[in-house]
């Protein structure tokens, strides 16, 4: 199945490939430190060739494409394998600033976001705030000014290679919840800001958590007011999140055809309740691209992505960790093989998928909170009279 | 191609919503089902003379609108959703494809200007008494002899949906040269027809004995495969829109009712045992319209991927629909369970309609082919 486009998309489509064809850097190199270099420069290649920040304004360095031309964009660079852009959270703090920020800070901050001459990181969960996150504690005290912010923030990827964190800190009273958390731009490197990886369970370290001891943070580096930061976490631009959905559908087809050519290998196949198995997981990665061209479709005729985007995050992640739990059952006793094991099959990429993918209904809001969100606010159910108001 | 309906399509799907509404409301689907017939004839001839849907996927040259497969999903979907007793999935869904995917123009020019202004209610019968029941046309046994530059048939199918009030019957029947289609008409001698007790009472079914009923072969002697193969594509395709539209309505059902059944002093949809049962549900239901969409799509399309994306949506929707059915009845507890909530309706047409063209299990390898595992 396919979209159709117009001829000014398709122009668009002969340019980045032009720029691709010209530019992409090819394979990535080994070794962390040498990947992370790869995927800064290829950042600021992009930049400097105006192939940037897709969604964002043009006055930021932006492309400030239309929605179907962020489509191909998206396309276009999944096609091209290009390395994803390093840090986490761009697509989260940059709409913020953009939308929200002073000039000041769009001027001193988007730039070297989009060419990654800065790194970011989140902070925003703490050890008591996870999904009611709400409560959290970190606190930033006022002294001239700066804030004055001591507090610890977990489950931060990439922590330790941002340059700066943007942070969700309490303002407000200690009951004040939404009501009283401030945004802010803390720089990484100063001092009371320490680092420390988190050993997960897939027994690498994927994570940070961040302890801020009495971090001096500028007033200047808050965005929106006190105690106005809760309402604008969650600002985007341009729909970027259905924009890039179809490459999740596509991402997970090639899985889906890599396991399948894996159970024929293995020759369990000939068994027709392992084959309907497999079937049920083809049906479910294909759906999710059909769910994804419908949310595109959608946002292009109404400008809003409509019901089939709001299932999505649920569909997908119950989807991939469904897959590597089935993945692994095919293993047999292989499955049962860390992946370090030189008898492992495919270097144990099954295994540690399904130990990573236990983060997919966990991470960014756990499955059981997107429940409630659908519930609520697209079946419109009343809210538990328990739960604090929203 | 655009995955989203057109102005007109949206139009198309709100007239008729709002009309089955009025028209096909549960209290005038249950009077109906207690006159016994199972078939609306009020709600057939407002569908047809006043919508004009009939027609609405049959081409101009045979007295149809000349739209597709996208059209009639929207019409599967809204009547799916109505449990409308019209038996337009027989009559369009698998007739009228059949007759279109047949090599037969002269049949075409014939039978089809009938089925499209709705005063010819159709059907096709595959499967035998006795059989496995399904759409498997290798187990066909009922035989066709030429007889006077005609054609006589003799067997007995059963599973017949709305095979009573059909004035034309395509039937699929062995000769010496193979599989053959043949249309028989309803008031045909030798031709006995008694109504099966179903499961769904909003979609009747028949037995069907032919003994040396004469009828009319439909394309070659022996050719009716490949375009049967086509057409029962369509077909399936065009349930999973019903079972869709079915399950949408489920949902609908269940999150109304639990906004306003109040136990422990609050509405049950506050809690969250019922909010998650919700979600899992629209998750569902979603991908359920993902899939008919998709199957509905590709048929226009003429798209390699039609067959696949057809059993795609066969398998997804009739278990997307049974689950969804069944949950509804859960959240609606008690009440649920009587005779006089249409919970039980919807979940019966869930159950039958996943069950009576080929069970979820026979499409799942037949994707299991098409993808190559």
């Amino acid at each position: 199945m396919q979209l159709t486009w117009s001829d000014e998309d398709e122009k668009f489509r002969a340019e980045i490939r032009a720029f691709l064809a010209d530019h992409a850097p090819g394979r990535p190199p080994k070794g962390k430190d040498a990947r992370l270099r790869f995927a800064r420069d290829w950042a600021a290649t992009k930049f400097d060739h105006g192939f940037a920040g897709p969604s964002w304004p043009v006055e930021v360095g932006g492309m400030n494409l239309p929605f179907t031309q962020q489509v191909i964009y998206q396309q276009e660079m999944a096609r091209a394998r290009v390395p994803s852009h390093p840090g986490t959270g761009m697509e989260m703090v940059g709409p913020t600033i953009i939308k929200h920020g002073t000039p000041a800070q769009r001027e001193r901050f988007i730039k070297p976001m989009l060419r990654a001459d800065e790194l970011w990181a989140q902070a925003f969960s703490e050890p008591g705030a996870g999904s009611d996150l709400p409560s959290l504690r970190t606190t930033a005290v006022r002294d001239g000014d700066d804030y004055v912010v001591t507090g610890q923030k977990i489950w931060n990827s990439n922590a330790e290679i941002a340059d700066m964190f943007f942070a969700l800190v309490r303002t407000g009273a200690p009951d004040s919840r939404q009501h009283g958390i401030t945004y802010l731009l803390i720089d990484a490197h100063a001092p009371g800001v320490d680092v420390r990886p988190l050993r997960d369970l897939t027994g690498a370290a994927h994570f940070c958590e961040i302890f801020l001891d009495e971090v001096r943070v500028p007033v200047a580096n808050r965005v929106g007011a006190e105690n106005e930061g809760w309402r604008i976490t969650r600002t985007t631009l341009g729909h970027e999140r259905s924009a890039g959905a179809l490459n999740q559908g596509a991402f997970y087809r090639r899985i889906m055809d890599e396991l399948i050519a894996l159970a024929k290998e293995r020759g369990v196949t000939a068994d027709a309740g392992v084959r309907r198995r497999l079937v049920d997981f083809d049906i479910r990665a294909r759906l999710m691209e059909v769910n994804a061209l419908r949310s595109i479709s959608q946002t292009m005729v109404s400008g809003e992505p409509g019901p089939s985007s709001s299932i999505s995050r649920l569909f997908n992640s119950e989807f991939e960790k469904e897959l590597h739990e089935f993945a692994t059952d095919l293993l047999g006793a292989y499955g049962a093989l860390a992946t370090d094991d030189e008898d492992a099959i495919q270097r144990g990429r099954w295994v540690g998928g399904m130990l990573r993918t236990r983060a997919s209904t966990i991470g960014a809001g756990t499955a059981e909170i997107q429940r409630n969100t659908i519930a609520e606010q697209v079946l419109q159910l009343p809210r538990d009279p328990a739960m604090p108001p929203r | 191609m655009n995955f989203s309906f057109t102005d007109e399509q949206e139009q198309l799907r709100s007239t008729l919503r709002r009309l089955l509404s009025e028209r096909a409301s549960s209290e005038r689907l249950r009077a109906v089902l207690e006159a016994g017939e199972g078939i609306d004839r009020t709600l057939w001839s407002l569908l047809s003379e006043q919508l004009g849907l009939l027609g609405l996927g049959i081409p101009e040259e045979y007295g149809g609108a000349g739209f597709g497969p996208v059209e009639t999903t929207v019409v599967f979907e809204e009547l799916g959703g109505a449990l409308a007793a019209v038996p337009y999935f027989s009559t369009v869904g698998l007739a009228a494809n059949a007759l279109l995917t047949a090599d037969d123009e002269a049949a075409r020019k014939d039978l089809l200007p009938g089925i499209a202004d709705g005063s010819t209610p159709a059907t096709l019968a595959i499967a035998e008494r006795g059989g496995d029941g399904g759409v498997e046309l290798a187990a066909v046994t009922t035989t066709a002899a030429p007889d006077h530059g005609g054609w006589r048939l003799t067997g007995e199918k059963a599973f017949v949906t709305d095979g009573l009030v059909a004035e034309l019957l395509l039937v699929v029947a062995r000769s010496d040269a193979g599989l053959g289609l043949f249309a028989v008409a309803g008031d045909a001698e030798h031709l006995a027809r008694e109504q099966m007790s179903p499961l769904d009472p909003t979609r009747p079914l028949a037995r069907i004995r032919f003994e040396g009923t004469p009828a009319r072969l439909i394309g070659t002697d022996g050719g009716a495969e490949p375009g049967l193969r086509i057409a029962l594509d369509r077909a399936l395709g065009a349930l999973a829109a019903e079972q869709a539209g079915g399950a949408a309505r489920c949902l609908d059902m269940a999150v109304e009712y639990a906004k306003v059944r109040e136990q422990f002093g609050r509405p049950i949809g506050s809690f969250q045992a019922i909010k998650h049962k919700a979600a899992d549900m629209m998750v569902q239901v979603e991908s359920a319209k993902s899939a008919a969409y998709y199957a509905a799509w590709a048929a226009a399309d003429h798209s390699s991927e039609a067959a696949l994306a057809a059993a795609l949506a066969a398998t997804y929707c009739a278990d997307a629909y049974v689950a969804v059915a069944a949950e509804n009845i859960q959240i609606h507890g008690g009440i649920g369970y009587t005779w006089e909530h249409d919970a039980h309706l919807y979940f019966r047409r869930a159950k039958s309609s996943q069950l009576l063209f080929g069970a979820p299990d026979t499409h799942r390898d037949r994707l299991a082919e098409l993808v190559g595992i």
